[in-house]
């Protein structure tokens, strides 16, 4: 990808030739042929093909932001028992929220609701937060810490009604919040029914460091040897943190305001990107015993499928979140053509240009202009569209991503008719204001000093006997496999030693930067702050790491989850 | 140990009467072991949530002893299963670990739940050469072979390919909930899951607290 200003001088809007996040060339397509795997246990009983849904005929939504409880609410109080804090009195909460998990409907598509029931049309079964899925948006702000209160009122596994797939015991984490480890979401900080878990976000920059701040983050459920299951059952949400400089008010008056489009809800849209594969039933279904990872056939963005979203004639900002569990997507944005509802929509071929501003939630320093966006399980990259020239007319989101299971992606791009509907605008012939900019410098990224460098650890993901194993190593909640320092800097490297699959690799609690990327430095969006590294067949990573601030367990997993929850996990623990 | 009785009450009440209609219709049933007449060679039925998902093939355990395999072994049972062959063992053995496993469940093991290992290599390993195997490492649970056609539906169905595999399925067929863990971890871990997905009075969350404290 170039940067803006090359773009703009070359006036071209061709597409990216390589996905930033592969950084580097995939796999021709004749390689990519002989490297399929036999799909005995993919049969249209263990993965049956979803109900046909009609495309973009109906609105998405847009969950709203969490709303503040009296803290007089809580019984017992915040740090009490054995729910005490790291850094808590220093750090004491100024706004709290209570959440609920709980089994319920969720309208998906109106044509999966009746058939799932058939009588009250309520939805499909869904594990939620407050009784939706995504969750509530946590709306934070630095300098403003946060406690939720999260309760698990799943029913027991044995009355829950989803079945096959799931177990009814949580751990919320908050991808990927600088916050003390018991606060962080540990697979084995669970609850069961009936019990609840308190959560602490400091709301503090990384080293206390502007230039550390996270944007667009998400919770989601953590549990051992069941993330992917329960997240795909529902246990998803949001979470957008603001500052000084990034402060969601496109009418800032202060100097230090970027003023990017805003307004949650309004300007400032957040899509989480799920793939669900439903029974004629209308429920959701999911293969547990395929391990490679699952892929559904149906696209719902906020939970709903292939939707559509009604936009005024200005700059939107709009965050893309892929909530997997295991398909990859590379999103563009095509003027409509015709179609939609029953039949397929025909889009146009070329692609419509906007910028990135953000890679896995944290600004870049400069907008990079391109056509398509590259995003992997747990990815999140915030873009700028700007639809003022496209008044009346209707956009359509499509999907150019080819993967046909779960391991990762052939390598190919989907081009015409199969490339995959994901989600429509409808730009309104409205009059409108728009006193947003998007600056050509947005935020500076933390200087890298290598002489700070005290050890460089390697990570290699693999698969082995069935087992997705990291360092030749499976999950073992005992084993700590790295203990950094409190106030030192390492370099990680990545590898992945696999010829077919790809990984997201996430380590949670602190953000790293590219030093290479296959022994290259980093360009576009990849320049930039990030907790998911998603490394296509043979890819070898460096990063550069800085501890600081909280003490203890965090882990380092794929966040194809179902990876992670066959043994693609380890655990790390910073020490004083 | 599933012993004969357990077999025929499995069929006295896991057939639904439109299955045994319907095979009547088809054809009449024939003993599939002939020293088991009970265990007849019929159309298994497929009533459960995940049965689809579990081939109804005929196995048998290192005793001879046949059973069909998702209606006597994994229908409204709490399972430990684990794949494994005997040329595979002296490779990357599992077996070694799941014995403690074994001792771990204690008097639950072939009452409340049940250990398998069904064979990597169906066309090598015979009821006697597991028999054997089990006999020396002081496994008491249920080693599974049979047809090879057979065998390598159930293989398929787990995702195991090739002599070597290091996943173990906890399962617990009446809440239709599955889990893996790696057969080498720990084996408190394969207990600890076992108790985790039990119900009434034997499920327990965790063996050892791990939740994260704060003095």
């Amino acid at each position: 990808m170039a940067k803006r200003r090359d773009v703009l001088k070359g006036g071209a809007a061709a597409l990216a030739t390589t996905p930033a996040i592969f950084g580097g060339s995939m796999l021709p397509r004749v390689a990519q042929a002989q490297l399929c795997r036999p799909e005995g246990l993919i049969t249209p009983e263990t993965e049956p093909l979803s109900p046909q849904v009609t495309y973009f005929d109906q609105p998405i939504y847009i969950p709203p932001a969490m709303a503040e409880v009296d803290p007089s609410l809580l019984d017992p109080g915040p740090n009490n028992g054995r729910f005490r804090h790291q850094r808590f009195n220093e750090f004491p909460p100024v706004k709290f929220y209570i959440q609920q998990e709980t089994e319920g409907y969720w309208n998906y598509h109106p044509t999966l609701s009746a058939l799932a029931d058939p009588v009250q049309k309520r939805g499909s079964l869904a594990w939620m937060f407050n009784n939706a899925t995504p969750g509530e948006t946590l709306v934070a702000r630095y300098g403003e810490p946060c406690f939720v209160r999260r309760f698990n009122n799943l029913p027991h596994a044995e009355d829950a009604q989803i079945q096959e797939f799931g177990y009814p015991a949580t751990t919320t984490h908050l991808h990927n919040a600088h916050v003390g480890s018991e606060s962080d979401g540990f697979p084995m900080d669970f609850q069961e029914p009936g019990e609840f878990w308190d959560h602490h976000y400091a709301m503090i920059y990384a080293r206390h460091d502007y230039r550390e701040a996270l944007g667009s983050l998400w919770y989601h459920d953590h549990m051992i040897d069941f993330t992917a299951t329960n997240v795909y059952a529902g246990l998803s949400g949001m979470a957008i943190f603001y500052d000084h400089i990034d402060s969601g008010d496109e009418n800032d008056l202060n100097e230090s305001a970027l003023r990017l489009p805003g307004g949650y809800g309004q300007y400032d849209l957040y899509f989480i990107l799920h793939d669900v594969r439903f029974t004629a039933q209308g429920q959701p279904t999911y293969n547990v015993f395929n391990t490679d990872g699952h892929l559904g056939d149906v696209i719902t963005v906020n939970r709903k499928a292939f939707p559509f979203h009604e936009v005024e004639p200005r700059k939107y900002r709009l965050r893309w979140l892929d909530g997997g569990p295991s398909r990859f997507y590379e999103l563009a944005f095509f003027e409509h053509v015709e179609g939609g509802g029953a039949t397929r929509p025909v889009s146009r071929e070329t692609p419509i240009g906007f910028l990135s501003i953000a890679n896995d939630g944290n600004l870049l320093e400069e907008p990079v202009d391109t056509t398509t966006i590259v995003i992997g399980p747990a990815n999140r990259i915030d873009v700028i569209v700007d639809f003022s020239g496209f008044r009346g007319k209707t956009i359509d989101v499509l999907n150019l991503m080819e993967q046909i299971n779960g391991q990762g992606p052939t390598g190919r791009r989907l081009q015409g008719p199969d490339r995959v509907p994901v989600m429509q605008f409808r730009v309104k012939d409205v009059n409108t204001e728009d006193n947003s900019r998007v600056p050509d410098f947005l935020r500076a990224l933390p200087d890298i000093d290598l002489g700070e460098v005290v050890a460089e650890r390697e990570w290699v993901f693999d698969h082995d006997m069935g087992l997705w194993t990291v360092n030749g190593q499976f999950m073992d909640p005992t084993i700590t496999s790295a203990y950094p320092k409190q106030g030192t800097a390492e370099i990680w490297r990545f590898r992945n030693a696999g010829a077919t699959w790809a990984h997201p690799v996430h380590v949670h609690f602190e953000e790293a930067q590219i030093l290479t990327w296959n022994g290259r430095p980093p360009t576009g969006v990849g320049k930039s702050r990030k907790d998911v590294f998603t490394i296509g067949p043979g890819d070898d990573v460096r990063v550069f790491y800085r501890f600081d601030d909280f003490l203890s367990r965090y882990p380092i997993h794929c966040h194809n989850n179902t990876h992670e929850d066959n043994a693609m996990m380890l655990t790390w623990e910073i020490v004083p | 140990m599933n012993s004969r009785r357990n077999v025929v009450k499995a069929l006295g009440l896991g057939v639904p009467a439109l299955a045994l209609a319907a095979n009547a219709a088809a054809k009449t049933p024939v003993a599939a072991d002939p020293s088991n007449p009970m265990l007849l060679a019929c159309e298994r039925p497929a009533d459960s949530k995940l049965a689809k998902r579990f081939p109804q093939v005929l196995v048998q355990d290192q005793h001879g002893e046949k059973f069909w395999f998702y209606e006597n072994l994994i229908q409204n049972k709490l399972v430990v299963l684990s794949f494994a062959s005997v040329d595979g063992e002296q490779a990357y053995p599992i077996i070694d670990n799941l014995v403690k496993v074994q001792e771990m469940l204690g008097d639950r093991l072939g009452d409340d739940v049940h250990m398998y290992t069904v064979t990597t290599k169906p066309e090598v390993d015979t009821a006697d050469s597991l028999k054997q195997y089990a006999a020396a490492k002081g496994a008491r649970w249920q080693f599974l072979n049979g047809d090879p056609t057979s065998i390598r539906k159930i293989l398929m169905a787990f995702n195991v390919m090739g002599s070597i595999h290091g996943l173990t399925w906890v399962g617990n067929q009446r809440t239709s909930r599955w889990l893996t863990k790696p057969s080498r971890v720990q084996p408190i871990f394969i207990a600890e899951a076992v108790g985790l997905l039990s119900t009434g009075k034997h499920h327990k969350p965790y063996l050892i607290d791990m939740r994260s404290t704060i003095a």
